[in-house]
């Protein structure tokens, strides 16, 4: 898992992954001065316990985090505020003196080009007054040079607020080769960041990537998001046509998803037409005629439209539905109709590659802290599961997409090879704990005193 | 969005993955300071050489007519020092601002309002690309993306350009830039010690690029790789890849066909809590969605259960055996 492996590590009665029940053998103490290291708080459930109340794998104090946090960027920010102001002060104190110097020199030089003086001998005053200007000149411009020369702490202290907020190196899950060493991996993640774009609307973007990379997209993959991008720059343009000719075309699909997308594009081009002013009434009355089909799912925002005509004199700005006039629903409808199609497609309105990365963004700093952690305490060897991370990245419920099963008595994950088998009682637990609780050919189940028959046990499959 | 970044975890992850954002336009600043202060300092020692002769010139009683030619010359040397300050102090000048820049744009993470979090986010993801694809050396890609996104000013774009150029002029058997690149990053190569062998080309040019991204402190994968990888593994779950793939879910980014792919040697994700989710709906089941089981072992949410029945009869969506709604129990999950 890591680069290192260290031959014969020690091994330790720490775990990180959860082990059997036992009391106190699952902590990690924290890492001795790092103040991000995440205490593990696991304990085990209790019978009935809902799922939705057990806590966060990693628990911090909310208030200091967000101190520390917001002093990171300030920290850095204070030191280049400082560097900003010194190079202000100096270069208009460089510049001051400079134009003083050269004032005062071409004042001297212009009385001494003066037709009295040609030819003449130096006087001594004059003699004097140059001298004095000579020491003048040295003195500034020595001073100017190592003026800038003191600024250079406080750049350096730039450099060092990066350096004490900022963590230089960072490591990966796995080993850096993963996806080199099969090439096509990289060819992959070129292809998923071309979906990427072109399911967010960068058309031109993903062109340019497939023509960079020598990539094809197959048509039949661009086809619904040139469609969808022709059809949102229209809205954009707020010119509804495009728009309303898909959802005619889709109308059956999109009334299965409870979709009211026809009727607001109505709605908006009947408002559009209301904005126009008196002139536009009966082209708007006779626009109505549209709403008929949507009369009963929509009845009040249709009684709240129509109502709205007797204002059409008076300008509706000034009327109480003067709220229909707001540019919000144009951004609205554009939201509406990508939330619609994507459903359609079959797309989630994030690209998996977004969902991916902001997972990542989340789980990197956690999974690094471990990684110091291990490393510090010099137990690499208790990482042993290679093909599964050491702990736990809270996503949100949000990103629960597949089933996960842990039997709450040997803490690990059900799998084909130890499925959940479900109790005559309706407790569940894995077919390994199953069996490790056989006594006498009789089950007892351990969350409730029936007594059971272990072939009675029946798998299930969530 | 589908995952939850509390504000806290959204500057964890600062810690992480923004050194080179900031550490890049100090470089340069550092770069700009070192060049400004070797222009005052050569401009002043000049002022200083021509001034020194004025006042030999002044201690052996001279003609005014040498001293006036004299002071030409100290004027003319003032004039390139303001000239060439000032140029100095605008370039360091700019640099700082560049940082301060950068710096102001990281702290909106923490903005309360979630339409500007939410756009910091998508911002985020996109300089990390930018990034990425600058290293994989789609050059035109990142500038179009770079500037679609509005984060021009805050990717690293520039110091790409110059190392593409570097490699390019390689390619072609040229070494002028190459040394002039060398020339110009000199004082911090010499502290590292390597010495280029013009003789060997293809070397050479992976050289420049371990050495451009040591100088500047890049590790060998993009921020973005490393992300991607920790967060696929974050998701991925076996189900995603059972061989008949009965268990893939719509919604599950590793499930999708590219990004599937690309997390197989990946590890899987760590569960040490039970979570229940309806194959019919995508819903939790929980206390108000109790998982049900059918007389088949196919578990399902009650709610769903309620949505597919059809004169008190259901379907298994998997099996297609039809039971009576009844038959369905409720499971306990600890």
């Amino acid at each position: 898992m890591f680069e290192k492996e260290p031959q014969g590590a020690p091994q330790e009665s720490l775990t990180l992954a959860p082990g059997p029940r036992a009391a106190g053998s699952r902590r990690p103490g924290p890492g001795a001065g790092a103040p991000q290291t995440p205490r593990a708080v696991e304990e085990p459930p209790l019978p009935g316990e809902s799922l939705e109340l057990r806590r966060p794998i990693l628990e911090r104090p909310a208030g200091s985090e967000s101190e520390a946090a917001m002093e990171q960027c300030a920290s850095v920010e204070r030191e280049v505020d400082k560097v900003l102001q010194k190079f202000l002060t100096y270069g208009q104190h460089c510049e001051q003196s400079l134009e003083e110097l050269l004032h005062h020199v071409g004042q001297l030089r212009a009385e001494l080009a003066s037709a009295a003086l040609q030819g003449t001998p130096l006087s001594a005053t004059l003699s004097l007054v140059m001298s004095q200007c000579c020491r003048k000149i040295k003195d500034t411009v020595q001073k100017l040079a190592s003026d800038h020369k003191d600024i250079h702490s406080s750049v350096s202290r730039v450099g060092k607020a990066i350096d004490r907020n900022f963590d230089s190196e960072i490591c990966g899950v796995v080993s850096d080769a993963v996806w080199d060493s099969r090439e096509k991996q990289q060819q992959i993640l070129q292809m998923a960041i071309v979906e990427h774009l072109y399911q967010q609307g960068m058309l031109s973007v993903a062109e340019e990537l497939c023509q960079e990379s020598t990539l094809n997209v197959d048509l039949d993959f661009k086809q619904p998001f040139l469609e969808l991008n022709r059809i949102l720059e229209a809205l954009h343009e707020q010119d509804l046509g495009p728009a309303l000719e898909w959802a005619v075309s889709h109308r059956q699909r999109l009334l299965e998803l409870n979709s009211s997308l026809e009727f607001k594009l109505h709605r908006l081009h009947f408002i559009r037409l209301l904005a126009g002013g008196p002139e536009k009434q009966l082209e708007a009355l006779s626009y109505a005629r549209h709403f008929q089909p949507f009369a009963r799912l929509h009845q009040r925002e249709i009684q709240v439209m129509m109502g709205s005509l007797v204002y059409l004199r008076l300008g509706l700005e000034k009327s109480p539905y003067c709220h229909l006039l707001d540019n919000s629903h144009w951004a609205e409808i554009c939201e509406t109709f990508t939330r619609d199609a994507c459903s359609l497609l079959g797309l989630s309105v994030e690209s998996p590659l977004s969902v991916s990365f902001a997972s990542g963004c989340v789980a990197l700093p956690v999974l690094m802290n471990i990684k110091a952690v291990i490393e510090q305490r010099q137990c690499t060897g208790v990482w042993s599961h290679k093909d599964e991370l050491p702990i736990e990245i809270e996503l949100g419920m949000k990103c629960w997409y597949h089933s996960v099963f842990a039997c709450p008595i040997l803490r690990q994950q059900t799998s084909d090879s130890n499925p959940p088998i479900k109790l005559i009682c309706g407790h569940v637990i894995s077919r390994d704990a199953l069996n490790k609780l056989i006594n006498g050919g009789k089950l007892k189940c351990p969350y409730c005193p029936m007594e059971q028959n272990p072939a009675d046990g029946k798998r299930i499959i969530f | 969005m589908a995952v939850q970044e509390s504000a806290a975890q959204l500057s964890m992850t600062l810690k992480v993955q923004e050194y080179p954002t900031l550490k890049v336009p100090y470089e340069t600043l550092n770069k700009r300071f070192r060049a400004a202060q070797k222009n005052i300092d050569r401009e002043t020692s000049h002022v200083t050489m021509v001034v020194a002769e004025l006042e030999k010139t002044l201690s052996s009683c001279p003609a005014v007519d040498s001293v006036v030619s004299l002071l030409d010359g100290v004027v003319e040397k003032l004039s390139v020092l303001k000239r060439k300050a000032v140029e100095s102090i605008q370039a360091e000048d700019e640099s700082a601002k560049l940082c301060k820049r950068r710096i102001e744009h990281l702290k909106e993470h923490s903005s309360d309002q979630p339409a500007a979090a939410s756009m910091w986010k998508r911002k985020r993801m996109d300089r990390m690309m930018v990034e990425h694809l600058l290293r994989c050396g789609y050059y035109n890609t990142a500038v179009k993306l770079a500037r679609q996104s509005g984060i021009e000013d805050l990717v690293n774009i520039e110091m790409f350009l110059t190392a593409k150029e570097v490699e390019e002029s390689l390619e072609r058997r040229e070494t002028a830039t190459c040394l002039a690149w060398c020339h110009d990053n000199k004082s911090r190569l010499r502290k590292m010690k390597d010495l280029l062998d013009p003789a060997r080309w293809r070397m050479l040019i992976q050289q420049f690029r371990y050495d451009n991204y040591r100088l500047h402190q890049l590790g060998n994968n993009s921020v973005f790789t490393l992300t991607l990888q920790a967060g696929l593994s974050a998701i991925k779950t076996p189900q995603c890849y059972k061989e008949d793939g009965s268990s893939k879910s719509p919604d599950c980014p590793v499930c999708s066909r590219s990004l599937n792919k690309l997390a197989q040697p990946l590890p899987m994700a760590h569960c040490a809590n039970s979570r229940l989710v309806c194959k019919i709906s995508g819903d939790v089941m929980n206390e108000n969605n109790p998982p049900m089981m059918l007389p088949n072992g196919y578990v399902y949410g009650y709610n769903s259960l309620l949505s597919i029945r059809q004169d008190d009869k259901v379907v298994c969506p998997r099996t297609k055996e039809v039971f009576h709604f009844s038959q369905a129990e409720k499971v306990y999950i600890m």
